[in-house]
Parts: C-alpha cells; structure tokens; sequence
C-alpha cells in the first residue's frame, strides 16, 4: 500500500493541518508537471491526488494511519450510545426528503413543482438541524486524535479502532444530508 | 513538417472552432471566406457526399428533413433514453440501431449515427486547420460539456478517430473558458465561476486560480439545456399567435430560423417584426416582438440554470470555497440581456464579459493544445469528475467508488470475491449518476471480473476503477493470488440478436419513425394535463385570493381548455399539447405566488 503521508512528505501524524496537506500537493503536483514538462501528461498521478483527498478528511486519515500501523486490527461497526439518538432522528427526515424529491422529479410544470416548496424548506430547515448535531459529536472525536496516536505508540489500535468506527457513521450521515440539501437546492 | 503540432477543437451544439498557440497566444482559424465559426449541421439535400458547415446551413430551410443539426444534443445517447419530446424536437428523423444506439435516418438508405455526423464536422474543423496552417494536422484536444458523462466523452473521442484526428485530450468546455480567461492573469489569485450557456448544453464550473494553478473546485450543468430551448419557446409563440395549428416540417424549420433570428436581434434591439412571407401557400404573416415580451417567454428556460448553479456552488462552499469573486460569462445565449440580469440579481455579482461568447473555449482548447506539445508552459490543470461513478449492489442500489467532483486522475479499488464454489466469474454493472437506486443512473457498462476456480471465498481480485484526465473510466483487475493485471472491457448490456434479427428490428424502426407519432405524443401530453389540472385546483385553494383577477381569468380560460381538448374524440394531440402550454403558460404567476407564500410563512 502507497504511503500518502510519505507521498506528501508529511508526519505520520493524526492532527494535520489541511493547509499543509495542500501546500506539499501543489509543490509536488508543479515538480511532477516540471518534470514531464512538454511531455504527454503533465499531471498524471491519480496517487497524489489520492494522498490529498485522503489526509484531508479526518475518517480517511484516520483510517489510512490505521491501515499503514496496525492493518489486521478488526473493524468496529457498533454505534456508540452518543450517537443512537441522532441515527434515529436522521432516517425519518431522509425518507420525508426521498419521498418529497421523488415528488419533484415526477413534476414537469412550475405549478406543480411551487405545490412542493413549502414542504422542501422544511426538511431543508431539519436537515441543516442534523448538520449542525454532526458537528460538535464529529470534533469531540478528532480531538481525541492526540490521545489515539498515543496508545497506538503502546500497540493499542483499540480506541482508534473506534473512533474510526464512529467517525465513519457521521461521515455517511452528514454526506447523505447534505446530497439531500442539494437536491433540495433544486426544489 | 511539425508534426507535434496539436489542434484545440470546440466542437459545439450549433457552431463549432478550431484554433491553435502561435507564438504563444491562442488564436482561432479562418476558413477560406475568413469565417472562424462553422454551423455544426450536415445536410445531405443533394445526392453525392453531404454537405458540412455553411453549406449545409442554408440548405437546411430547402430541406429540413435532410438536414442535421444540434446533433450533440445525441451523441453517447441511446434511444431508449430520448423522450417522444426529444425525438418530435430533432427535427429529422431517429430510430434505434441494434445496440440500442441512436441512429439518423435521412432516408431508408442513408443512416447515420451521431458519431458520424459529428466526424464530418470533425473532419471539416481538421480541414480548415490545415488549409490555415498550411501542414497536415493529425492531433487534437476537443472540448466537452463538463457534464457529460463517461459514454458521450468516448463517443466524442470515436467521432475524432473517425475524422482522422487523435485525441490528445478532452477538456470541459468551462474549464477550457477559463483558460482562455486566465491565460493573461497567471499571477493573480481568484476564485470564478464559469457560467457556460451555449446552443445546447449548460455547465457552471468554480475554479481557483493561483500561482499557474487551474483548479476545478465544482461542476454542475445540464447537457440538455441551451439555445436551442430558448429558439424552441420563441417558435412555439409564434406559432401560437398565428395560430397556425399542424406545422409541417419546412414551416417549422422557417420558424425556428426566425425565432433565432429575433432572439439575437432582441439583444440589441427593443422590438423587431417577424416576417414570414409566403410561409403558407401564398399567405404572408408578420408578427412584432418587444424585449419585455420576448423575456417573458425565456424567463422559465433561463430560470432553469439557477438551481444547478446554486449546486456548484453550494458544493463548493461545502468543499470550503465559500467566496466567488468574478463570475465569467461564455456561450453564445450570454449575449441575452435578461441573462446577465438574472445573473446578478441571483448571485450579487456583476457578470465578467471580457471573454468572447462564441471563441473562448476554442481558444482554451488550444492553450490545452499548446500545453501538451511545450508551446504554453506554466500552467497545472486540474480538473474533477462531473458525476460519480460506482457500481451496481445486490438489491439494485448504487454504491459509489468514486464520488463526483474528485480531481482527476483518480481511481479507487474494490475487492471480489467468489460467493460460490468454482464461480468462474461474476459481472458489475458499472454506473454513472448521483442517485441511489441503479436503475436511475445511467449504465456505463458491465464488466467481467474472472475468477481462478476455487472454494467459496478462496478467489480475490481486486478491481480499480481508473478515470483519467478526459475524464474516462478504465477497469483494472488484479489478481491478489496470481499478481496479474488486466483491462476489463466495458461493455454495452445490450443482448447479441442474430443479425436477420436486426435488420428487421431496425426497418420496423424506421417504418414507426416515419409513421405517425400522434398516440405517443397523445399519451405523453394526456399525463401532463393530469399532473397539472389537480394541483390548479389545490392552488387556487391555498393561494387564489392572493392572485389578480387578470390572471385568475387566463386560468380559468386555460384549464378550459386543457379539459374540452382531453375530450376530444380524435385524440388531436397537437392541440392538447398547446392547451397544456397555454395552461401552465398562464400558471406561472400563480406558481411563483406560491412560491412566495411558502418563504414568507417562514416568518409567520
């Protein structure tokens, strides 16, 4: 398996600042393009981008780290108590918004799409309200990335098993709000 | 003689451009006549070879039939996919060939895929190059839509290998603006947003430009929305004026020419007549159009971009780029007033019209184009992935490997296993699109992942989807036992039918294309007079009193309408289509006062 923090000459570290993440991509993607200046393809390196997209996002990183340090660690896929009452509250509001969408799509005139607006804003109001409960449980779980990277020194991957676990669910939780609120853009 | 010479091509809906780096600066060639633009229409109304470009222009008014145009509108399309709408809209004829692929049929003998008559103009666009250069030309970059998928940008490159050229690169159309518009500006840093509204299709990319960076942040768009809509709304009210009911396919042709013509007028003009002189038999009609009125009619079309551009850049501000500071305007329909109104009032922000509607992206192909062959150096591209892409699951759900917007080139592996002993293989249906149930993405394709027989579990292979920097998807397997590494073939699902088969199947075609579609386009209009009587009713209910009595009026008078032409025993499909029109014509205020009770009783 390539390693992306060594691909982008950075620490193996869990807390990575994502403006560095960025810098080291444009100095390599612009050595890369220098190199094969003139050449076929000047940026052809899907590993680098690949580097980028992961160590910028918390739960890749995460996972990548634990990939790299301890690859046979199982994966964790209970839900944490923290998390169970916004799980219940999050498919309700999804299935109102798939039905709702599906409604639109169905829809081919002004009038019958405007029938629907005053539902969409609704379930745009709920929606942003998960999004904003994604957040705070989300730091809570990075700020801990410290505290992780020092049992792992110890050989204990178990929180960071976890946490990935939990990191994971939000993840999925708030890209599934937010594809809906672009849907919802439309409506 | 130069043989690294690299040609950049817009190949448009209604026009297409090539042009070329000289000396560092991007230009676009002349034909013989000087002309820089050429009609993307191919016309076979004499016998002998088609004719191509402007000749096949004019001739499209002597022989509409014939004559093809917007033909990108169709190209990595497949029939099933066209709606009675899209093929009625063609203005010549389609069936659908043996894979499923759309096919134009000018005549039982003269067939045509879109792949084709784009490569004549292709090959035009090569020929014009050639005459300007004064060298053979064989390499090229060609612009696409930013959102076209993966089956329309391989489709495209095939038109290119037909007409002779190699493609080097294909390039978005918005991006390709955007160079054209930073190419002067390397050393400054922004944030645009590319507004790309041409004849047929309708993109909006936000990039970051910093330090020779080009970085595409989000795209959105419509491959099916363009000038050709707005022509569409034009014609439509003139022939509802004149009322001149069943239109054959000269007179439609005339009022589309026409309708284009007081579209462009009416950017720079306050009122125009229409003439239609001897347009039937020996009858004359004129017809005299206002600004205000005209942009009464493309206002609903023009709305149409407001939410995908609200998308790219919701989707931008959610990837951390919140601020957009210049918003770019290209494609030919920009030139609408109504248009750059409507931009700035949505989005706060004064249009940027310093680029050439018509030759910006040609001339961001060809800055592409120097890029690759050492003629443009400084700059990094970086462009993303329209729409995501990912593969069918048991039970029908899409799951997504790689998602849209990821800076491209990208891949990403998924690994396979045998569900079964001695399985010697297992096909994936491989998809494009963002929603959640397959069936409602499009089907690039399956792919066959091989097995080494074995027990249950026992074989591994891991897959990489690949998407290079065209934007096209390749399939890898590896198998993790034996190490080897092969391309997977994507194929198209349709069934292999022995070939009697076929050409029956496509002479019935041919024999309904050009049979009467009146029962399809009945149906079709039937549902849409069924979606829209009801909810008149309902809003009337909820917001009637709130609406003036002109208008509740022209809605009774409408819906009147709609309901005595569902009656009618002949099931005339042309006028309940024109009740419709007319109905959901005189909704429009109705529905935005709707619209507007629903955010104001956020406050209540």
């Amino acid at each position: 398996m390539t390693n992306y923090f060594a691909l982008l000459g950075l620490p193996e570290a869990l807390s990575l600042d994502p403006e560095v993440v960025e810098t080291s991509w444009r100095e390599k993607s612009r050595a890369l393009a220098d190199s094969s200046s003139g050449s076929e393809a000047p940026l052809d390196h899907p590993d680098l981008n690949q580097a980028r997209s992961t160590l910028a996002d918390p739960a890749l990183r995460l996972a990548h780290w634990l990939a790299l340090r301890a690859p046979d660690s199982p994966a964790d896929r209970s839900i944490d108590p923290s998390l169970m009452d916004l799980f219940s509250a999050i498919s309700p509001v999804l299935e109102k918004t798939d039905k709702l969408l599906a409604s639109h799509r169905r829809a081919t005139t002004a009038l019958t799409k405007a029938m629907l607006t005053r539902e969409a804003i609704d379930v745009q109001l709920q929606i942003q309200e998960l999004l904003q409960r994604i957040q705070p449980l989300r730091s809570s779980l990075t700020g801990q990335f410290d505290d992780l990277e020092k049992a792992g020194g110890e050989d204990d991957f178990q929180p960071a098993t976890r946490a990935l676990g939990q990191l994971k669910f939000l993840k999925r939780w708030e890209e599934q709000c937010r594809e809906r609120l672009l849907s919802l853009i439309a409506c | 003689m130069n043989e690294e010479l690299i040609i950049g091509i817009d190949l448009g809906t209604t026009n297409s451009l090539v042009g070329v780096v000289d000396s560092g600066f991007p230009l676009v060639l002349a034909d013989r006549e000087g002309g820089r633009l050429t009609p993307s229409c191919v016309s076979w109304a004499t016998s002998g070879e088609p004719l191509v470009g402007k000749e096949a222009f004019r001739s499209r008014m002597i022989s509409p039939e014939r004559t093809v145009s917007s033909i990108k509108r169709f190209i990595g399309r497949t029939f099933s996919d066209l709606t009675a709408q899209e093929r009625e809209d063609a203005g010549f004829p389609l069936v659908a060939g043996r894979y499923d692929e759309i096919l134009v049929a000018i005549d039982p003998e003269t067939l045509a895929t879109p792949e084709e008559i784009s490569a004549l103009i292709l090959a035009r666009l090569k020929k014009i190059a050639e005459e300007a250069l004064e060298m053979p030309v064989s390499r090229a970059v060609i612009t696409v839509p930013a959102y076209f998928n993966n089956t329309q940008r391989e489709a495209t490159k095939r038109a290119a290998g037909l007409a002779g050229l190699t493609v080097e690169r294909i390039i978005n159309e918005p991006t390709a603006a955007a160079l054209a518009y930073g190419l002067d500006k390397l050393e400054e840093s922004a944030t645009v947003a590319v507004y790309d509204l041409g004849g047929g299709t309708f993109d909006l990319s936000i990039l970051q430009m910093h330090d020779g960076f080009f970085e595409v942040i989000s795209t959105a768009g419509d491959t099916r929305l363009g000038g050709d809509d707005l022509d569409r709304v034009i014609a439509r009210h003139f022939a509802a004026t004149l009322a001149l009911g069943e239109l054959s396919p000269g007179e439609e042709a005339t009022l589309l020419a026409r309708a284009r013509e007081v579209k462009e007028a009416l950017s720079i003009e306050e009122s125009v007549t229409a003439r239609f002189p001897f347009f039937r038999g020996s009858a004359s009609f004129e017809l005299e159009l206002s600004r205000p009125a005209l942009e009464k009619l493309l206002t609903p079309v023009i709305e149409r971009t407001r939410p995908i551009a609200r998308r790219a850049f919701a989707e931008a501000a959610s990837k951390g780029v919140a601020e957009v500071e210049r918003l770019i305007l290209v494609g030919g329909s920009t030139r609408i007033p109504l248009v750059r109104e409507k931009l700035q009032e949505w989005f706060g922000l004064v249009p940027d019209i310093s680029q050439h509607p018509d030759e910006s992206i040609a001339l961001g192909a060809a800055i592409q184009a120097g890029m690759l062959c050492g003629r443009v150096r400084q700059i990094i591209l970086v462009d993303v992935t329209p729409l995501s892409l990912g593969i069918e699951t048991f039970g029908g759900l899409m799951n997504v490997i790689i998602p849209r917007n990821s800076t491209i080139p990208v891949k990403a592996g998924e690994l396979f296993t045998n569900a079964v002993d001695h399985q010697e293989s297992m096909a994936i249906r491989v998809l494009q699109g963002e929603r959640e149930l397959a069936k409602d993405n499009w089907l690039l394709g399956e792919v066959t992942v091989p097995f080494t027989p074995g027990p249950k579990g026992s074989a591994r292979v891991g897959v990489q989807f690949a998407i290079g920097l065209d934007g096209i998807l390749e399939v890898l397997a590896r198998d993790t036992v034996t190490g080897e590494d092969h391309v997977l073939e994507i194929r198209n699902a349709a069934i292999d039918v022995d070939d009697e088969a076929v050409e029956r199947m496509v002479s019935e075609s041919i024999d309904c294309a050009f049979d009467d579609m009146n029962e399809r386009i009945w149906t079709e209009a039937k549902l849409k007079s069924e979606e829209l009587l009801p909810a008149v009713g309902e809003a009337l209910a909820l917001v009637g009193h709130l609406v003036p009595a002109d208008d509740l009026a022209g809605i009774e008078a409408a819906t009147a309408r709609v309901r005595s032409a569902l009656e009618s025993e002949s099931h005339d499909s042309t006028a309940l289509k024109s009740a419709n029109a007319a109905l959901d014509e005189a909704t429009q205020t109705l529905a935005a006062i709707l619209v507007e009770a629903a955010f104001s009783g956020l406050d209540s």
